[in-house]
């Protein structure tokens, strides 16, 4: 039996994951204390708390407090301990060895780590600690983005897990995709495999170019790159990073950091946070463009060049709802335009649905992460609005492996989709 | 007796102009899944209603009915219309299409209701709002005049009962409350407290009168579908599908009022009358008598329309739940929590599931027939049978109600 958490102690809860994820156990009523270096810091996390949920009537439930006066008081106290300090093997394991010695024997340790190993970060821990330890990945903003990861370790005692699952989807009103303690869990693995390979095609094609060809009508919110820039190029590196040093799949060469975004991070170009990434506005806020080759920006409106007619009709269907007939278009467009769009899609959906059995269990673990932690068109979407033996076809075509829950649902002739509760169409943008 | 087969809700949280799409994405998306979740093809549709406030402001688009044809080739050729009574437009046509099935025209209707509103700014689409009442009268030149007239019904009960803002907190609470449980509820992921609806801050400011943000419902982008039967299609319908026709919803009974536009007529109006819309109080009684109940206790549920927390307070003493004037006691006996002797919307209602104006009657009706029929998920209302719905358009102007039930 794992006893109910009563209160919790967030490491880290200065910064944007921390003060986020304070927010979600404070909104659930839990009493939440916010740790970090100095005080003024974990009180400028809770007002950035109360921001985040519009409510000063959060704070009820927080506490503030530091590292040197409160941490092993805080943590012996904690039902929960949640980390979100630096994304850092070392740091982490500094303070994991604070809260080992401070912990009860029962209290839960979890990391928003967005793709560190989760069984090296507690090993050299005594077994307690490494029983209780999981990792407990957020999206940002959490107060918004409802999607979340868990992900145990071998060493993880399955009780913690479901307790922890419980109380994510329950009180805290989380979609919870469990998997396995491989690099940058699901979510990332998948998403940052297109961000990137859309950053590798930028060289190339240019920045604006592949921004608006694998734009919202693609299956997204945000357009790729606009994405990097609002994640940040130093977290966008430390992702795909790990991913190329510690994964050797078919995307092996996707993941590869492209030089001119090397030279970017060197030059302190870190996207939105420095005010310069693939876009920035200059003082009369006219949007610039990075051109790759020269480590400069152009106007934007020198380098638009007209997107090819497909885009338009895909445009044009989804304005109206017409889902279907979008995805044919996109099927059936000619050009080497369109076979770079398809390249980027339907290795999307290769790529998402292949990690079935390997990093998740489901094809709906991979759709609901996709869907509700970085708002893109689940794979399972898209294979429905094509048709999965159509989709096979281009996978094969493309020369792109073909998932084994693709294959099932050909032959069963079924849809891979299976929500009634989530209506498919807000995942097709027109805008 | 008309026969409800079920329907479909678009998600409330979606924003269809950031997604870029027209409003007849809205009504394409809605008619899809009602068919897709009631298992009725197209070709068996007689005729179509859609309830719809103000496209032609919100959306420059008129002439609504006629997206019915362009969502299905089968469509070709069917009857369709557009009704409008401002927040009260989808109950309107829903008792448009009853009543056709009732003269014996019609064996099948869909009835669609339909508001895009997020294509403008809170400023003008609070100004388009106003046209739900006497705009020249009560909103021109206003900014958010419904907050203020509702504020105004609030006002009028403390004046002749007295009235607590902390009972409206409640009402508030417990409508963001139960939205949590529906997954279609535009608030489902908001943060909200009775603290923090009792409280006035930088977060939670005064919009009108006595209403702060907390007591207001949303400005929502959402449409909804539901099949409409005679006992004819209903019974060949269940047996089709192996069920008894008895185990369909049904609308046991309407009302249906029409009170002056202006709030302070109305005020002025019922000034001797204990009821403080005498006119929404007929509607209630009308429909209890058709359906043949004697009081609010024969419900197990009510979805009502709580535009503001002001609203919701007036229909607990409307539908009977206490004496007039006296809501307040349902409230602090929590007779209207999920969980009370008679819950009020489950669903969220207005506040906590949103509010696309004219799509709200349709979604009550929705929402009831989930409820008798087993099917409400999460915001299921244990063993409910009957549930009545309570739709207002403007400042308690029109007034309808229906009771629905196996």
């Amino acid at each position: 039996m794992v006893k109910p958490i009563r209160n919790v102690v967030v490491l880290g809860a200065n910064g944007a994951m921390g003060s986020g994820s304070g927010a979600v156990f404070a909104a659930a009523g839990i009493p939440t204390v916010f740790l970090a270096r100095t005080r003024e810091k974990a009180e400028a996390g809770r007002a950035r708390a109360e921001s985040m949920v519009k409510s000063t009537a959060i704070s009820r439930f927080i506490t503030t407090g530091t590292y040197e006066d409160d941490l092993e008081r805080a943590v012996a106290a904690a039902d929960l301990v949640f980390e979100a300090v630096a994304e850092d093997l070392e740091t982490k394991k500094t303070f994991f060895s604070r809260v080992d010695r401070a912990r009860k024997p029962d209290a839960i340790v979890a990391t928003v780590s967005s793709g560190l190993s989760i069984a090296a970060m507690c090993a050299g821990q005594s077994e307690s600690f490494r029983r209780h330890f999981l990792g407990i990945h957020f999206f940002n903003p959490p107060t918004v983005i409802v999607g979340c990861e868990l992900i145990p370790h071998a060493g993880t005692d399955p009780a913690v897990t479901a307790y922890v699952r419980e109380l994510l989807a329950g009180p805290l009103g989380r979609e919870v995709v469990e998997t396995s303690d491989t690099p940058a869990f699901a979510g990332n693995r998948v998403g940052f495999k297109v961000l990137n390979e859309v950053a590798q095609l930028a060289e190339e094609h240019g920045v604006a170019f592949m921004d608006q060809l694998v734009g919202p009508h693609s299956g997204r919110a945000m357009p790729p790159l606009v994405t990097v820039d609002f994640v940040g190029w130093d977290v966008h590196k430390a992702i795909v990073d790990n991913l190329y040093a510690h994964t050797k799949d078919e995307a092996h060469a996707a993941f590869q950091l492209p030089a001119y975004m090397q030279r970017g991070i060197d030059a302190g170009r870190l996207g939105n946070k420095t005010k310069g990434g693939f876009f920035k506005k200059d003082a009369a806020k006219n949007v610039l463009v990075l051109d790759p080759a020269r480590d400069d920006y152009r106007p934007l409106a020198e380098v638009t060049t007209a997107l090819p007619a497909f885009v338009d009709q895909m445009k044009a269907a989804i304005h109206v709802g017409r889902y279907e007939r979008a995805m044919d278009a996109f099927c059936t467009a000619q050009g080497k335009e369109a076979d770079l769009l398809r390249r980027v899609v339907l290795g999307y959906i290769s790529y998402g649905l292949g990690r079935v059995g390997e990093v998740v269990k489901h094809a709906r673990d991979v759709d609901r992460i996709m869907g509700f932690g970085f708002n893109w068109a689940p794979p399972s979407v898209l294979v429905d609005a094509i048709g999965a033996r159509r989709t096979i076809g281009l996978l094969e075509q493309a020369k792109l492996a073909v998932p084994r829950v693709l294959v099932e649902a050909a032959e069963k002739n079924t849809n891979l989709f299976h929500e009634p509760e989530v209506d498919r169409g807000r995942f097709f943008f027109a805008a | 007796m008309v026969y409800i087969l079920g329907g479909f809700q678009t998600d409330f949280a979606r924003n269809w102009t950031k997604e870029g799409k027209h409003i007849s994405a809205m009504i394409r998306e809605a008619v899809a899944g009602c068919l897709a979740a009631t298992g009725v093809a197209p070709q068996q549709i007689d005729v179509g209603h859609v309830g719809n406030f103000a496209a032609e402001l919100y959306a420059m688009q008129g002439h609504l009915g006629a997206f019915l044809v362009d969502v299905d080739p089968a469509f070709s050729g069917l009857p369709t219309g557009r009704h409008e009574a401002a927040c009260a437009s989808g109950s309107i046509a829903l008792l448009a299409a009853s009543a056709e099935i009732e003269a014996g025209r019609y064996d099948c209707a869909l009835v669609v209701g339909v508001e895009q509103m997020k294509t403008v700014s809170p400023a003008v689409g609070g100004d388009y709002l106003g046209t739900a009442a006497w705009y020249e009268l009560e909103a021109k030149g206003v900014e958010f005049p419904f907050p203020k007239l509702f504020g105004k019904l609030g006002d009028e009960y403390d004046r002749r009962y007295g009235l607590k803002d902390e009972h409206l907190a409640h009402i508030a609470a417990v409508n963001y409350g139960n939205a949590k449980k529906n997954p279609k509820a535009q608030t489902r992921t908001w943060y909200m407290s009775e603290a923090h609806a009792c409280e006035t801050s930088k977060y939670n400011a005064v919009i009108g009168g006595r209403l702060k943000i907390s007591d207001c419902s949303q400005v929502t982008d959402g449409a909804v579908a539901v099949i409409l039967a005679s006992e004819k299609f209903a019974t060949a319908y269940a047996k089709q599908r192996g069920t008894k026709v008895e185990d369909l919803a049904k609308i046991q009974g309407w009302g249906h009022r029409t009170a002056p536009l202006r709030f302070d007529d109305k005020v002025a109006e019922s000034a001797k009358d204990p009821y403080i819309l005498p006119h929404t109080r007929r509607a209630v009684l009308d429909a209890y008598k058709r359906a043949g109940i004697a009081d609010c206790w024969a419900l197990d549920g009510i979805e009502t329309h709580d535009c503001f927390t002001t609203s919701e307070y007036m229909a607990i003493d409307h539908f009977g739940l206490t004496a007039p004037g006296q809501s307040w006691k349902a409230i602090e006996e929590k007779v209207i929590d999920f969980d009370g002797k008679l819950p009020i919307n489950p669903s969220g209602g207005l506040i906590g599931a949103g509010h696309p104006v004219g799509a709200t009657g349709v979604r009550q009706l929705l929402d009831a027939t989930l409820q008798v029929t087993g099917k409400a998920g999460n915001y299921q209302v244990p063993n409910a049978r009957r549930f009545a719905t309570l739709n207002i358009g403007g400042s308690g102007t029109t007034s309808c109600v229906f009771i629905v039930g196996r």
